[in-house]
């Protein structure tokens, strides 16, 4: 088909140069401009201008009322020196792993669970749906509500006999960063779900045929078959995990503020408070940008690999 | 793909146009909004920016907007906010290109500082209007250029309030020195009772009352007042001082406190979980009414006793925004809250502990409120709040350090140090 289509076109380019598909290669169509370039000069202006200028910003001392005032790499040297921001770094790191491994692994277990249709299964995928659809803010009071003193959580704990595990979840530096991990699990799984089933229906069930007529067992269907099926889905996984990891702030600013004393701080809460608590515009900027980076580099290493291995 | 069909061309080109028409159309529409947001709505219509979000506090302001409104001299919209957020978007509302016209906030330093900013609009011509005010009052109210930024409404004191019912059953009563005090703790823990409650989730603030009055008690009012505006050192031995004698007293603290907010430390006190809350009068916009008359206090006790008498006592009230686009409602507005009327309506209608700013008006006449004027009669000096005597940007560094401190008094040193360096930041921008 490909070779069919393309023989005659290369052949109109060297017997006939004024055809009209010469036209189109070398000098694109206004309207074709306009499709390019409007959208990009909007997305200039809405994106790429203010994200140029957050990169300046990172480089000034500026409290946001009074001009900047240029102070050149000043930020980044007191990052590195900033206990802090590396606590901040170290739970951010911690957070990408757990609340992305467990809600990769969550979501992926639920949507191979929940595939098949089933009396009531549409129940059980709107249950698993329902905490997307609260506000982050809401669930945030939700289990405030758990985590309090003598809460859910504590009963259920003092009911089972391990009641010396009791403590002010939120407000102890131990347990405070992973009481917030949970909510935000709890939220993220139903939406992995979801993408995961969307790829799990898009599979052509004769793969799935065929190999159990050659006696794949479950577990090598689900390894050779479904996994490398779901390619395409476990990009979008990918990003939207690292993106959320990255931005989750809702969750910790409404529970804890980074707090007790920054033992649950994540760059997004540090960025928030350097900006608009201490009014560190610069500072804060500085910390945006390495959580920039930072999601870049992850990204960009996916899809590197990714590329490699369809050329 | 490889025939352009003339049809689908010219529709294209159609959806293109039409494309631009809804881009120029959205511009169109852009410069509308902002031509109205520039003339500013009608005029003799602003808006009060409070964060007096518990219920009594609210609807009683809301009481003394609607008798404004009444005058026909302007309308006030009133948009309540909660405290904790309205304190760290405070900067945000006065930074941005259209902001409220007036806020409920604190005099002294920290309205200086937005002052310092050209922030604040000069009401100095509503002061001109205002007769029997004292001095102190007007000097709170002054920035460091001269001009009045400020109009007081009324001011509250701080202290340790308990039940009288409950200190009747437990058989205790009021310490009049810290070792009385330190013996009270040990009774009631003694009894089972945790002493001292306290609310930090979410509130953490709180700890600042128990810094302040330490460090009023052992070092003077006016170390503290150099200690909060730059010009002493956190890591100073003076300061270690305030936290050896905090950490005699630690172990009396509601470990539950850590959790919860002082909204719920108040119920925890009322219902006889904990004994004594360090805490201001506002916290009786959230307790029940009929639980009011069974409310006393006693003064923080005194350490030292030739450390002049200090008292926290904050004055609330209201500034305004320099950029507010109807400055004569605004400043009737602030004439109308700084009269005995408006004053004596807020009192009247919120939990009543609170003494007004008026010369002339009347404070609710209860033991509570008399018992309260009484004690701040006797001060020499008066402090505000931490972070109404340095700036809401210096309050985060309170905050991390005296929660750690709780945590892990044995790492004072540390905590001190690295407290220092946090401030010097915020000195520094």
């Amino acid at each position: 088909m490909v070779a069919q289509q393309q023989a005659p076109v290369m052949g109109a380019r060297q017997q006939a140069p004024a055809h009209g598909r010469r036209r189109w290669v070398d000098r694109p169509s206004p309207l074709l401009l306009a499709f390019v370039l409007i959208p990009f000069a909007v997305e200039s202006l809405w994106v790429f201008w203010p994200a140029l200028q957050g990169f300046y910003l990172s480089l000034t001392h500026w409290d946001g009322i009074s001009p900047p005032e240029f102070i050149g790499l000043a930020n980044y040297r007191e990052l590195a020196g900033d206990a802090t921001f590396w606590l901040a770094l170290r739970n951010t790191v911690i957070w990408l792993v757990l609340f992305g491994g467990l809600s990769v692994a969550g979501g992926f277990g639920m949507a191979l669970l929940l595939q098949r249709d089933r009396r009531g299964v549409a129940f059980y995928r709107a249950a698993l749906f329902t905490p997307v659809v609260f506000s982050l803010v809401v669930t945030a009071l939700i289990w405030r509500v758990f985590y309090e003193p003598d809460g859910l959580v504590d009963q259920i704990l003092r009911a089972v006999g391990l009641g010396n595990l009791v403590r002010p979840w939120l407000a102890d530096p131990h347990t405070a960063l992973y009481a917030l991990i949970i909510p935000a699990l709890w939220r993220q799984i139903g939406y992995v779900m979801v993408l995961f089933l969307a790829g799990l229906k898009a599979i052509d069930p004769a793969l799935h045929e065929a190999a159990r007529t050659d006696g794949a067992n479950a577990w090598q269907r689900l390894w050779h078959v479904t996994i490398p099926q779901l390619r395409g889905v476990n990009a979008v996984v990918l990003s939207v995990i690292v993106i959320d990891s990255l931005r989750s702030f809702d969750i910790v600013w409404s529970l804890t503020k980074g707090g007790p004393y920054h033992s649950s701080e994540l760059l997004s809460t540090y960025m928030y408070s350097s900006a608009f608590q201490s009014l560190r515009l610069g500072y804060g900027s500085a910390i945006a940008v390495v959580i920039f980076v930072l999601a870049f580099a992850v990204i960009l290493g996916y899809l590197v690999r990714a590329f490699r291995e369809e050329t | 793909m490889n025939d352009f069909d003339p049809s689908r061309r010219q529709f294209l080109g159609r959806a293109g146009l039409l494309g631009l028409g809804v881009l120029g159309a959205a511009g169109l529409a852009g410069c509308a909004t902002s031509a109205n947001s520039g003339s500013g709505g009608k005029a003799g219509a602003i808006t009060l920016q409070s964060n007096l979000s518990s219920a009594q506090a609210k609807s009683a302001l809301q009481k003394v907007v609607d008798m404004f409104g009444q005058r026909g001299t302007g309308s006030v919209t009133l948009n309540t906010v909660a405290s904790e957020t309205f304190r760290t978007q405070l900067p945000t509302y006065l930074t941005s290109a259209n902001p409220p016209d007036v806020y409920t906030w604190y005099a002294g330093s920290v309205a200086n500082d937005y002052a310092s900013k050209d922030l604040l609009l000069d009401v100095s011509d509503v002061w001109r209007g205002l007769t029997g005010y004292p001095d102190s009052l007007r000097t709170l109210s002054t920035d460091a250029a001269g001009k009045q930024v400020f109009v007081p409404m009324n001011n509250y004191w701080w202290g340790f309030f308990y039940r009288k019912s409950n200190f009747a059953k437990w058989g205790v009563r009021e310490p009049q020195t810290w070792t009385d005090f330190v013996g009270l703790c040990r009774t009631l823990q003694g009894k089972g009772i945790p002493p001292i409650g306290i609310g930090l989730g979410d509130t953490p603030w709180v700890a600042s009352a128990w810094f302040d009055y330490l460090d009023v008690r052992i070092n003077g009012a006016q170390f503290h007042r150099e200690l909060l505006s730059g010009h002493q050192r956190f890591d100073d031995p003076k300061v270690k001082a305030v936290f050896t004698r905090w950490r005699e007293v630690l172990p009396y603290f509601d470990p539950k406190g850590k959790a919860f907010p002082f909204q719920e430390a108040t119920t925890a006190l009322l219902a006889g979980r904990t004994g004594m809350f360090l805490i201001g009068t506002f916290f009786a916009d959230a307790a029940p009414k009929d639980a009011l008359g069974d409310i006393d206090f006693f003064r923080f006790p005194i350490i030292d006793p030739a450390v002049p008498l200090t008292e926290e006592a904050p004055t609330d009230g209201f500034f305004a925004s320099a950029k507010t686009k109807d400055p004569t409602t605004t400043k009737s507005l602030l004439t109308f809250l700084a009269s005995v009327e408006a004053q004596e309506a807020y009192i009247a209608a919120s939990s009543g502990t609170v003494l007004p700013a008026n010369p002339k008006a009347k404070a609710a006449d209860t033991p509570l409120v008399a018992k309260g004027a009484a004690m701040l009669a006797e001060a020499k000096e008066f402090t505000q709040f931490f972070n109404r005597d340095s700036s809401d940007a210096l309050q985060p560094t309170a905050d991390t350090a005296l929660t750690k401190f709780i945590d892990r008094p044995n790492d004072v040193d540390a905590i001190l140090r690295e407290w220092q360096t946090s401030t010097q930041k915020v000195f520094n921008g």
